[in-house]
């Protein structure tokens, strides 16, 4: 797997080579056209002085005198350019001074028409003319003008080279322009890392300071993680704790049974204790296997969750006939553990089956910040000690006695999502205990 | 009534049916799954409680298999089942209602609450609701095995209740000598049908020493009746 930096590099690098290499291709293509016409331009020009200096000889034919000629370069041999008349039948009929020997003879070049070639080492224009004198027939010749291209290949040699310095510099500013853009776009990411390593060595509590948007679910998730990790350890600890803690006392007082030989009195207290440590280490596992609030816990669509408990629970109290309410929106979801939920709820319903008569109802609502669950029955409402239960600071596992309410379990499930629990009366005449929790 | 206990700690299993026994319940163990439903739909059995978490096949598993029944002869099966879950977890609980079971208990439980659940299922598969069977001026607590004729206390023997106890659960039902020894008597047991008729004719010498009520109605040739109205 590349890495963040490499990729960016590794697509900067190959978008600017493509891009710099097209560039410079059309710029010297360019630049090479413009060079051409330029040299076709100034060749036309020197023929056309040429031509002006143009005039018969003895035999009627055209030719040119040497020392009338346009360009000096003309008159000196191997100058570089040449210049030469072939007629449409007869080839070569004069050659400048400067005109190299074997020099082949061209096709004969229509009246009037250019054709400008660029051979290896020379440009060779041709130009096709009709002279005609005397009031004779105008005869065909062609025109022909050589000139070295070693000034034009040293001027273009010359221009790429700038143009290669150039793009080339233009490039590694470019890649170096990237590098820093890359470096400060990732810095938040370095910035996490390096806090993520911190809390890891334990010299840090939570990811801190700003973060750009993009980054703000993840710091968010990571922080709600981290937090859920350390209160899940903490109950475990905790856990942990209080079942050695609490084990202590009955287990002193197996001690003393055992030292008495078992018998009526002695049999009970030792079924009652032996009781106690079994609810105590059940309550303890249940507390520390809750999941508590997440970040990132999969939301759960609480209606279906209660029907399948009230419908579990109506086969349980059958006999009862209980007549179930539910006033639950389809589609309210909430962001808790089904697994959490399913105590939660299945405790409470138990319960409002267990004590009321015939009538429990169930309503849950959601606003922006909150989730409200209301379970209420009809029967003879919350015992004291239930209300004692949940004051805060009691644990539940010291009054075993209550247990038969299940609360000590539903308590600690509302504990693990920071949320609160109160117990009140219900306008159908019994219990109604009241979960709120941050939505 | 015949109890079929299908666990797989041997120990719990010891205990359970021992205790059944102590009632005088008729009870059948199997060890794992597939056992326990072979045992459930090849035995007359009144109850099944089921653990859970079992060998090779699953409580749930089982559960749902009985209800469905497994093709062939072995029909879907309505004997009330009472789960018996390790785990207090609602989840599974809730599972095994659905799959099909009656009632749960968690474990570890108490004896006395398991006996009194699997009264209460029995009753219930008998269309009682209560724990004391009234019947005319007859009343049988199941709970403390107390038969009360008139609100005058009549002493039974463990058979002659059982006996009772069967008919007047499924009273109005018409029940065959076989399927009172069936669901009576241990398979080791001896078996004789004059026996049920010797335990029969001393309940009517109990319970209805005037010959006025005639509780029990004889259909030749088919069995026993339990003809007195519910209360």
């Amino acid at each position: 797997m590349f890495s963040l930096r490499t990729r960016l590099l590794l697509a900067t690098s190959a978008t600017l080579a493509f891009f710099l290499a097209f560039g410079g291709l059309g710029l010297n293509q360019a630049f090479e056209a413009s060079a051409q016409q330029s040299q076709l331009e100034r060749m036309q020009a020197i023929t056309y002085a040429l031509l002006g200096a143009a005039e018969p000889n003895e035999y009627g034919e055209l030719s040119f005198a040497n020392d009338l000629l346009p360009d000096t370069r003309l008159g000196f041999p191997q100058s570089g350019l040449e210049a030469a008349l072939f007629g449409s039948a007869s080839g070569l009929l004069w050659g400048s001074p400067s005109l190299a020997d074997n020099i082949p003879t061209p096709a004969p070049q229509p009246v009037g028409e250019w054709r400008f070639e660029q051979l290896p080492g020379r440009f060779v224009l041709l130009f096709g003319i009709s002279y005609g004198s005397d009031g004779g027939r105008p005869r065909h010749y062609t025109l022909m003008l050589s000139e070295t291209s070693l000034l034009y290949n040293a001027q273009m040699r010359a221009y790429r080279r700038t143009l290669f310095i150039w793009l080339g510099g233009a490039a590694a500013a470019l890649l170096l322009l990237q590098g820093a853009v890359m470096r400060w776009s990732l810095r938040p990411l370095r910035r996490l890392v390096h806090q993520l390593a911190e809390i890891e060595s334990g010299s840090r509590e939570r990811i801190e300071g700003t973060y750009p948007t993009e980054l703000h679910s993840l710091t968010e998730g990571l922080n709600a993680m981290i937090i859920n990790e350390r209160s899940q350890q903490s109950r475990y600890r905790n856990a942990l704790g209080d079942l050695a803690h609490s084990i202590k006392t009955p287990l002193a007082v197996l001690h003393g049974i055992a030292e008495r030989p078992l018998a009526g009195d002695n049999q009970k207290l030792l079924s009652e204790q032996v009781t106690r440590m079994g609810h105590i280490v059940q309550h303890q596992l249940k507390r520390a296997a809750t999941v508590g609030s997440r970040a990132l816990v999969e939301p759960t669509t609480l209606r279906p969750l209660v029907e399948k408990i009230t419908g579990a629970l109506s086969k349980v109290y059958q006999p009862r006939q209980i007549n179930f309410q539910i006033d639950i929106p389809a589609e309210l979801r909430i962001r808790a553990d089904a697994g959490d939920l399913y105590e939660l709820l299945g405790n409470l319903l138990e319960n409002a089956c267990k004590y009321g008569n015939q009538q429990v109802r169930i309503v849950v609502r959601r606003t922006q910040r909150e989730v409200t669950l209301l379970i209420e029955d009809d029967g003879p409402g919350f015992p004291e000690e239930a209300r004692h239960l949940l004051e805060r600071g009691v644990r539940a596992d010291t009054r075993y006695e209550g247990q038969g309410l299940g609360l000590g379990a539903v308590k600690d499930i509302v504990e693990a999502y920071q949320g609160r629990l109160t117990l009140g009366r219900s306008d159908l005449g019994g219990g109604q205990i009241t979960v709120q929790f941050a939505a | 009534m015949r109890i079929l206990v299908v666990e797989d700690d041997a120990a719990l299993r010891e205990q359970i049916t021992e205790a059944l026994r102590g009632e005088g319940y008729v009870a059948e163990s199997a060890a794992d799954g597939e056992q326990g439903l072979y045992m459930a739909q090849e035995f007359p059995i009144d109850l099944a409680i089921i653990d859970l978490g079992l060998p090779k096949l699953t409580g749930i598993d089982l559960i749902k298999r009985l209800r469905k029944g497994t093709g062939g002869s072995q029909g879907p099966r309505n004997v009330p089942v009472l789960i018996l879950t390790a785990r207090d977890g609602w989840q599974s609980k809730v599972e095994g209602l659905e799959a099909g079971a009656d009632d749960y208990l968690v474990k570890p439980f108490q004896t006395q609450e398991l006996l009194a659940r699997a009264r209460a299922l029995l009753r219930r598969a008998g269309g009682w609701g209560s724990a004391k069977l009234v019947s005319g001026p007859i009343a049988l607590d199941t709970t403390a095995k107390m038969l009360a004729v008139n609100e005058r206390p009549v002493d039974l023997t463990s058979y002659e209740y059982r006996v009772l106890e069967y008919l007047l659960t499924n009273a109005g039902k018409v029940i065959s000598k076989s399927e009172l020894s069936e669901h009576l008597y241990a398979e080791d047991d001896e078996r004789d049908s004059n026996v049920i008729e010797v335990f029969i004719r001393r309940l009517r010498l109990k319970i209805d020493p005037e010959n006025t009520l005639n509780p029990i109605t004889t259909l030749r040739g088919s069995g026993y009746r339990w003809d007195l109205p519910r209360a």
